[in-house]
């Protein structure tokens, strides 16, 4: 169990940092929505299942829908 | 439920994990990495409801029901912005 965790821990971390180097912003926001999943996981995994649940809501559904609009608004590509 | 059969899930699932991951990582145009995120979204819940039959708690069910739903509904959003609707 201790090595799954510590598989997502790592692609938590490198997707961060993917999310970090992304110049498409569309790409970014799709990093950070697997970041959040994987935070989720994580939580779940520490028996706490009503956090996940809410980390799941926020994070998946909510960040994403508000970063979309915000790009729409302003411009996709980072110079 | 064997030790063994714990452990060839997981595994499994960890490697399916971490080849969405990758292909998140190469993918060259954003439709690629929503594709990679929606397929380690239902690998990820498979792992929900797996770890909530191995601990025994059917609570934990629920946080899999909201995250598939949710999952959907973002994207959902996404898939709207690459086609230009919203």
């Amino acid at each position: 169990m201790i090595l799954v965790v510590s598989l997502l821990v790592l692609v938590m971390l490198l997707a961060a940092i993917a999310a970090f180097f992304f110049k498409d912003l569309m790409s970014a926001v799709i990093a950070a929505c697997m970041v959040s999943l994987i935070a989720s996981i994580l939580f779940y995994f520490l028996q706490a299942p009503d956090v996940a649940m809410a980390e799941a809501s926020i994070g998946a559904a909510l960040v994403t829908a508000v970063f979309i609009v915000a790009i729409r608004r302003t411009e996709r590509y980072e110079k | 439920m064997s030790e063994t059969t714990v452990l060839v899930f997981l595994a499994v699932i960890c490697t399916g994990i971490f080849i969405c991951f990758l292909r998140m990582l190469k993918g060259p145009t954003a439709s690629d990495r929503a594709v990679a995120v929606d397929t380690m979204t239902t690998t990820v819940v498979a792992l929900l409801v797996f770890l909530g039959f191995v601990f025994q708690r059917y609570v934990y069910l629920d946080v899999a029901l909201v995250y598939s739903l949710l999952a959907f509904l973002g994207l959902v959003a996404i898939a709207r912005f690459l086609e230009g609707g919203i």
